[in-house]
Order: C-alpha cells, then structure tokens, then sequence
C-alpha cells in the first residue's frame, strides 16, 4: 500500500520513458536557425502541448540509478561541469532534503511534492506531464495537466517586482514578466516563496531565487527550454540548464488531480500546515 | 427546497472562504505591476467577429448577475445563514425542478446533510463541475483554432473545435472530453467521458460518468452571452434537463459585478493556491470520521468518489 503511494511521484512518472536522450536535449544547439510561425501579433507562435520526456523530474545532475529511477546524464549546462554550484553550506541540506524524500509515507516526505504542493517553476515544465500554451493579444497563458495548475505571464508590463511585504507577495510559482526576443519567449521570474524544489533529488532554493526562462522553437515540434537560476543565499554563481520539449498531437490535454489521487490512497488532506513551519 | 439546518450553511461558507476565495484578495496583494483595465463598459454594440466570420467571445463574462445566488441550491430557494436566495436555474422541465430518480434524490438529499459535506471536491481544491464553474466568471480565448475557456481555481477548459468524435470511453476526466462547433451565431459545446465526481454545487446535486452535456453560448451583442446547458443522464434522471446562469453572462470591466473574480482570470499577480495549507478540511474530515468510522459514505453511484479509505 505504501509502496503504491510512491508511484504517485516516482514509479508512475518513471513510465514517461524518454523518447530523447538527455544528453542530446543537454546539447541541443541554443538559438538554432529555425523561423517558427507567427501569432497575428507578429510574435513567435509557440501554442500547443508540450511535454519534456526526460529524466530532469529525477534529478537535473547527472546520476547514478536509485530504485525506480534510471540512471542519466543531467541538464546544467553552465557551469561547464554539471554540477549546481552550491554554496558549501547549502549542501548539507541538500543531502537533508534527499534523505527525507526517500520514505514512501507523503505525510513524512520531505519533498513538498509528495503532498502535491505547487511545484514551482521551473520544476512544473519537467514534471512529466504536459502543458498547454495560449497566446492570447493580452498574456501568455500556461495551463499545466498536473492538477490544472495555470500561471499567467504578462507580456510588455515591465514595471519592477514588487517588495515581497513580509511574504505577502511571495508566490509558490513566483511572479512573471514576460518579453519576447527574436524567435523566444522570455520569462524573468521572482518572489518566489522559498518553499519548493527543482527535482525529486532535493536540490532547492531559497525566497531570493530569480528564473529566467527561454522557450525557443527550434522545429515544428521541438522547443528548446532553457532555465537559469540565480539564487546569492544558496548558490555562488548564476546555473542554467537546457532541455528539449516535444509537441504533444495524438491528445490535447487530459487531467491528474494530484490530491484526488492521495485522497484515493487513503492520504487525506488532513495534515497541518508543514511548509513554512522548520 | 430550503434547506434545513443552519450548519450546513456554515460549512458552505467555510467552503466558500476555502475554495471560492482560496486566498483572500488582501494577502495576495496586487503586487502584478500595473493592472491593465479595461475602461468602464462600453454600449453594446454588433457582435464582434473572427476572420471567419463566427462570433468573437474573446474576453471575460460573467452570468452572476447581482450576486453570488446559487452555490449551494439550484432549484428556487429563499435566503439563510451565509447564501442568498433566489429563483431556480433550471429553465426545463418547467417546473424548475431537477428530474431526479427516486434514488437519485435520495443521494442528492444525503449529500445535503451537514456532516457530507465533506465529500464535495471543491473543498479539497479539486474541479468544479463545468455548470458550477459558470456561477462565476470565466475568460474566453482562441488558441490554435479551438476556443480556451479559463474559470475559477484555475481551471481551463480547452473546446476542441476540429475534432468530430470523442475520445475512447476508457478515459475519464473530471470536465469530460469537449468537442464544440458552431451553429449560426451560436458555440455548441457537446461533453462526454465524464468521471462522475464532481458536484453541481454544495448542496450536492450531480450527475453520473454516464452523462452527456450539451451547452449552446449566444453571442447577442459585444457584451452579452446567453449560456445553456442540457444534461442528459439515465443513469441519474427521469429526462433531461436545462439550466441557465442566474443572469445573460455580460461582459467584465473594472466596475463590473464580478470584477473581483474576472481579475483573477486575468491578473498574473493572483495565484491560486488553494490545497497548500488548507486545514479547513482536517475539521470537517473530523466530522464525517465520527459519522462513518474513518472510511467513505457508501454512496450508490458507482465510481462517484473513492473506494473505502484503509
């Protein structure tokens, strides 16, 4: 019974067999030369469903295989050696986190996950499960299968993030600006609530983290998706990784109510407030 | 079709606060830069046209009317403790009535009591019903020729405007599978493969996996939409039956009686989180354990919520 509950985000995502190899999504070329379409305002046409069919939900550096997981190249492309440059200090809790992660009790999980927390960005794009982009005269809407999450990125307002006021503008999945340069979008993320993940390996930031994110098509079905993270309290440098997501066409899509799945498994949601509380 | 005790309406407040209002509008802040508004309501005009000529929806709408009157009852009902009256949705059969089976009314009954009220999905931040998503504002959008329609707590309906047939049976999904086309000025919407959880509102009526539901929207002018919806149900109803919203859904601008929530739809500052740090439920769950000893209400509709819990 136990052991089930951890499929619900490991075993189950692991079917997600990757139809690419990460180490060709690692290397795909930044900026490739290819015109996608245009929305009717002249911009880049990125709508459609995309998924990332890779291994980065695991863990975004190369590892080893664990029970369950593949072993795999991982996705940090800057700094040249793939790790994430963590401060010293920061590792110990790294470790902390992994550790905790590996009980198959979600209530006793460390990984916010396991309760089906909001994932953050940019975990949600490599969760595994796909999304959906609507480029609207206004906005950029992204719309995550993965419990119907949905986060909104305005475009042309490029007014400063506001002061997280004691917390009250810190966001789970952070606040957005969106821009676009040449042939990509680009998203500059910030106000971040400190409380989520990058992966399933424990790797993690705090509320100073900013994102940026490039989505760039480099095919009729093939975006390049490029993150980096600069985070001062927990890392010493800037760290980006590089990934290639497919379109989805045979479905547009579906749904997976993360909570009703607990709920199935007899996890009720009935666990205080543990995100916030150290 | 009042209903009776006070408590429940408590609850239906509670579960408003939780899952209606997620967050109140004061700790989110506004915090998104500034606001792109809209300029007070302008006159109706012609209906706004895409380039093929069908109806343009894009933009926000609202059927709420004067307020928020059918969250928790459909049918007629008088005000109470935390909601507010009004006349029934359901435009046929006419006597307002949902054509219930004997059974049927039973369970529906049942999942009125206060101490059910538990079992609504809503409460655990899962989907809204697609008739109960209507009671609030939703935002229309085009998208690679099908028509995106985004609603309360985040969810957003993708209408598939070029597919013919639905998916296989075999898959379930919690809105169903919805596939529209036009007819004259009006998007015909038609829904099937339904997982038969979810609830119409909090005083529980519902409909089965089994059921199919059409919904006709008519562009009157550039404000105004008219929303229908049938749902046909052997498994549930004597015939079927159509309801509307409590008033033409009009177009939201800064002002409007459902601003509040239309901004939520097009805010990218509002996050709706709704599951983190809900500790509302853990005391409701605490009710309905003492009534059913740690497991699920046996309910007479197969698939409808979980198995027994362990």
């Amino acid at each position: 019974m136990r052991f089930i509950i951890l499929a619900i985000f490991t075993a189950a995502t692991a079917a997600a067999v990757p139809s690419i190899s990460p180490v060709v999504a690692a290397q795909a070329p930044a900026g490739a030369a290819y015109t996608p379409g245009r929305t009717p305002d002249g911009h880049p046409d990125l709508q459609g469903v995309w998924r990332a069919w890779n291994l980065a939900k695991y863990d975004l550096e190369d590892h080893s295989a664990k029970p369950g997981i593949p072993a795999g190249r991982g996705f940090v492309v800057d700094p040249a050696d793939g790790r994430i440059p963590y401060r010293p200090e920061m590792l110990a809790r790294r470790q902390k986190n992994y550790e905790g992660a590996l009980t198959p009790d979600p209530i006793a999980n460390t990984d916010p996950l396991a309760k089906c927390y909001m994932p953050g960005v940019p975990r949600l794009t490599y969760l595994g499960w796909p999304f959906q982009i609507i480029q609207d005269q206004r906005d950029v809407n992204f719309t995550y299968e993965w419990s119907h999450k949905k986060r909104i990125v305005p475009i042309g307002d490029t007014s400063p993030l506001p002061d997280p006021d004691g917390g009250l503008n810190l966001r789970w999945n952070g606040m957005a600006r969106g821009r676009y340069d040449g042939n990509s979008l680009v998203v500059t993320l910030g106000n971040f609530n400190g409380y989520t993940w990058f992966d399933m390996a424990g790797n993690f930031h705090s509320d100073a983290l900013t994102v940026v994110e490039r989505y760039t098509l480099i095919g009729p079905d093939t975006m390049q998706y490029e993150a980096t993270m600069t985070d001062p309290k927990v890392f010493t440098r800037p760290w980006t990784i590089r990934m290639v997501l497919q379109r989805q066409k045979e479905v547009g899509l579906l749904d997976y109510e993360c909570t009703a799945m607990l709920d199935d498994l007899g996890i009720h949601h009935t666990f205080p407030r543990d995100f916030d509380v150290q | 079709m009042q209903t009776r005790a006070s408590f429940v309406l408590s609850i239906a407040l509670f579960m408003t606060g939780l899952a209606v209002m997620s967050v109140p509008a004061s700790a989110q802040g506004r915090g998104g830069g500034a606001p792109r508004v809209a300029p007070a309501l302008p006159p109706a005009g012609p209906i706004p046209r895409t380039a093929d000529g069908k109806p343009n929806l894009e933009g926000v709408f609202s059927g709420m009317g004067s307020g928020l009157t059918h969250t928790v009852i459909l049918e007629d009902h008088t005000s109470g403790f935390g909601i507010r009256g009004g006349p029934s949705l359901i435009i046929d059969p006419p006597n307002g009535l949902i054509p219930y089976q004997p059974w049927a009314l039973v369970e529906r009954n049942k999942r009125r009591e206060d101490v059910n009220a538990y079992e609504d999905p809503v409460g655990h931040c899962e989907f809204y019903d697609i008739g109960r998503l209507h009671s609030f504002a939703q935002r229309f959008m085009y998208t690679g020729g099908n028509i995106a329609i985004a609603g309360q707590e985040q969810i957003v309906r993708i209408i598939d405007m070029n597919r013919k047939q639905h998916l296989p049976a075999s898959i379930r999904l919690w809105n169903g599978d919805p596939i529209g086309w036009w007819e004259g000025d009006t998007l015909v919407i038609d829904t099937t493969n339904f997982n038969g959880r979810t609830r119409m509102a909090l005083g529980g009526d519902f409909y089965s996996a089994n059921a199919h539901v059409v919904e006709r929207y008519t562009m009157k002018d550039s404000n105004t939409i008219t929303w229908t919806m049938t749902i046909t149900d052997p498994t549930v109803f004597t015939r079927p039956w159509t309801f509307t919203t409590a008033a033409p859904m009009t177009r939201q601008v800064e002002g409007s009686n459902d601003w509040n929530r239309a901004l939520r739809l097009l805010d990218p500052a509002w996050e709706h989180d709704c599951h983190e740090g809900n500790v509302v439920l853990r005391h409701m769950r605490n009710v309905y354990d003492k009534a059913y000893g740690g497991k699920w209400r046996q309910q007479t509709v197969p698939g409808s919520v979980p198995a027994a819990a362990p």
